[in-house]
């Protein structure tokens, strides 16, 4: 074991899919990429130590997820930024679209530009910032409807707060199952599984169209045992939320939970990779 | 001494941060996309886990709020030997809601007692009528080096008058004092029993005013304001066990001096492994994970009294 980690075979053994790779989330930087960049090149050590092989981030993409104007112009003018990352590492990195239920008529046209004729796999409904937007908001069923028939990805971030939301535009777990129960042959992923874990976990139990994503929270001891234990290892996506989490906080939640070395490779890769085969089988 | 290793740091991360961009600009000048299995292979100096680890942030005994993996004492200390922990200073979880606290540092003392890796840190509630006989007890009779604070949870601020006597006191006695700033994020909190975030700015004038007073700040996720904060006041320390972001312990002791961040894990409410991840990712040199991981603490639990002149600091 060196410095906690596993040896090298094991962790290439579990074929790691980052399912929650978060560098520059707010804002790509003013020239569309470069803090992007920056952050990915801060994580390469972590990448690099735990052999990760793939990994997925959230792209702007100019329909108004972030707060600066100029951004969103220049990303829908010069359509070309959004793709640097993915040009820069393309073996590595897997890309989603943040999308921005404010504004359903961009999203959906987003949603062909991106996802149906472009490299994108899924969508991530934001928690915060200027695209917040409750899962039940009623802008939501023409988009998730049209992420549905193109078979991709959707990644909701949820936050159980104790002490209630701070804005009406969070999501929590129970709200996403609810969304989530109205599509029942599209799949969910929950994001941070809630946060509070112990009442996310409970929230979705239920609704078996929903997984969870294990990132975004302390590395508190015991989670992946419930998860696992509730709703079976195959409802379980890692995340590492890296670089403003760590390779510690987020890979050691599983790789050291006390469930088997295969139910450890379902939730490290195995599970992400069949979610992403429906949309990757149609590029 | 703390200039010396920031600048290593410095070096350490300018290191590698350049071996990674230049890996990049590789990528992209040659237009031809990296295998996947391709990534700079120089992005972390060469390291090895310290043969003597200090963890400053442990607690035995069952949190409130639910059972972990980990909280008996046996599979706990076997993961210690596991991950090379050679010494973990253990609070216990009993303090946080327990009044008879003499009755809570007797059990600690007495569990510690049986492994030789533990020391114990006793608690101490100023709140409570004579908390000065259980200050006295944890760092006379039960010879503890110090003891945990948990203002959060016994209803005090840090600038109440009655923190500055304990501090006073236990200065005296030659104890160190950890302030817990939070058990937990509190955001998961139960809402039945929800303890708000230490401030740790009236830390500033208890420093200058006990010059010899030892402090140590634990469970800070710390903002770069909070690390403004740490900076500012001195000889304060940090543990690292809730230091969280890729680059987020070299970020704190680039802030506030390799020599004042100690290593801890929070463990077991929180995965040991965890912090011990980190100081690997983080890009540090070994002489500064070594620092970190084993001669701050060294240095901390020594007292004034004990340590010899020419170490003092």
């Amino acid at each position: 074991m060196f410095f906690g980690l596993p040896p090298t075979e094991t962790l290439r053994g579990y074929r790691i899919w980052d399912s929650y790779f978060t560098p520059a989330f707010s804002h790509p930087g003013t020239d569309g990429s470069s803090k992007l960049i920056n952050d990915i090149e801060k994580s390469m050590a972590a990448i690099q130590l735990g052999h990760f092989e793939k990994l997925c981030y959230f792209a702007h993409v100019g329909i108004g997820t972030t707060t600066d104007p100029e951004l969103e112009n220049l990303l829908r003018r010069k359509p070309e930024l959004v793709l640097k990352p993915l040009e820069r590492l393309p073996n590595k990195l897997l890309g989603m679209i943040q999308l921005n239920l404010q504004n359903p008529k961009g999203s959906l046209e987003a949603l062909d530009q991106w996802v149906k004729n472009g490299p994108m796999l899924g969508v991530y409904f934001p928690g915060s910032g200027p695209a917040a937007a409750n899962c039940l908001d009623p802008h939501a069923t023409k988009v998730v409807e049209r992420v549905s028939e193109l078979g991709a990805v959707i990644m909701q971030h949820t936050w159980l707060k104790t002490g209630g939301k701070r804005s009406p535009n969070e999501s929590t777990p129970m709200e996403l199952a609810t969304l989530a129960s109205r599509y029942p042959r599209q799949k969910f992923i929950c994001a941070h599984a809630g946060g509070e874990w112990e009442q996310g976990i409970r929230a979705v139990r239920d609704t078996p169209n929903v997984l969870i994503e294990t990132s975004g929270f302390d590395a508190t001891a015991g989670f992946i045992e419930m998860a696992t234990r509730e709703l079976g290892s195959k409802r379980i996506i890692f995340g590492s939320h890296l670089p403003s989490r760590s390779l510690g906080t987020e890979l050691a939640k599983v790789i050291t939970a006390q469930i088997s070395e295969e139910e450890k490779k379902d939730i490290l890769g195995r599970n992400y990779r069949k979610l992403l085969s429906v949309i990757q089988s149609r590029k | 001494m703390a200039f010396h290793r920031r600048e290593l740091i410095h070096g350490a991360l300018a290191a590698g941060t350049a071996s990674m961009v230049a890996a990049s600009e590789g990528e992209k000048s040659a237009t031809t996309p990296l295998p996947s299995n391709v990534l700079p292979s120089n992005v972390l100096p060469p390291m090895s886990m310290p043969s003597k680890v200090i963890d400053t942030n442990v607690s035995l005994f069952h949190w409130p709020f639910r059972r972990l993996p980990l909280d008996e004492v046996n599979e706990l200390c076997a993961k210690f030997q596991q991950l090379g922990i050679t010494e973990a200073w253990a609070g216990s979880f009993e303090a946080l809601l327990h009044r008879d606290l003499r009755k809570v540092n007797e059990r600690l003392q007495k569990l510690c007692q049986k492994r030789a890796e533990l020391i114990p840190v006793g608690a101490v509630n100023p709140n409570l009528p004579d908390w000065k006989h259980d200050l006295n007890l944890c760092l006379g009779r039960f010879a503890m080096p110090g003891v945990r604070l948990l203002p959060g949870y016994h209803g005090y601020a840090l600038d109440d008058a009655v923190f500055g006597e304990l501090l006073v006191t236990a200065t005296k006695l030659g104890g160190f004092v950890q302030v817990v700033v939070a058990m937990e994020d509190t955001r998961t909190q139960s809402s039945s029993l929800q303890a708000p975030n230490v401030d740790p700015r009236p830390l500033q004038h208890w420093m200058q005013q006990i010059p010899d007073a030892k402090v140590q700040i634990l469970n800070c996720r710390p903002s770069a304001s909070d690390r403004q904060t740490f900076a500012s006041i001195p000889r304060l320390t940090v543990d690292t066990s809730r230091v969280d972001g890729t680059d987020g312990v070299a970020t704190l002791a680039n802030a506030i001096g390799i020599d004042r961040v100690l290593y801890g894990s929070h463990s077991p409410f929180l995965i040991p492994e965890a912090a011990c991840i980190r100081m690997v990712e983080t890009g540090i040199p070994a002489v500064d994970v070594k620092a970190i991981m084993q001669e701050n603490a060294e240095h901390f639990r020594i007292t004034k009294s004990t340590l010899p002149h020419n170490q003092q600091r």
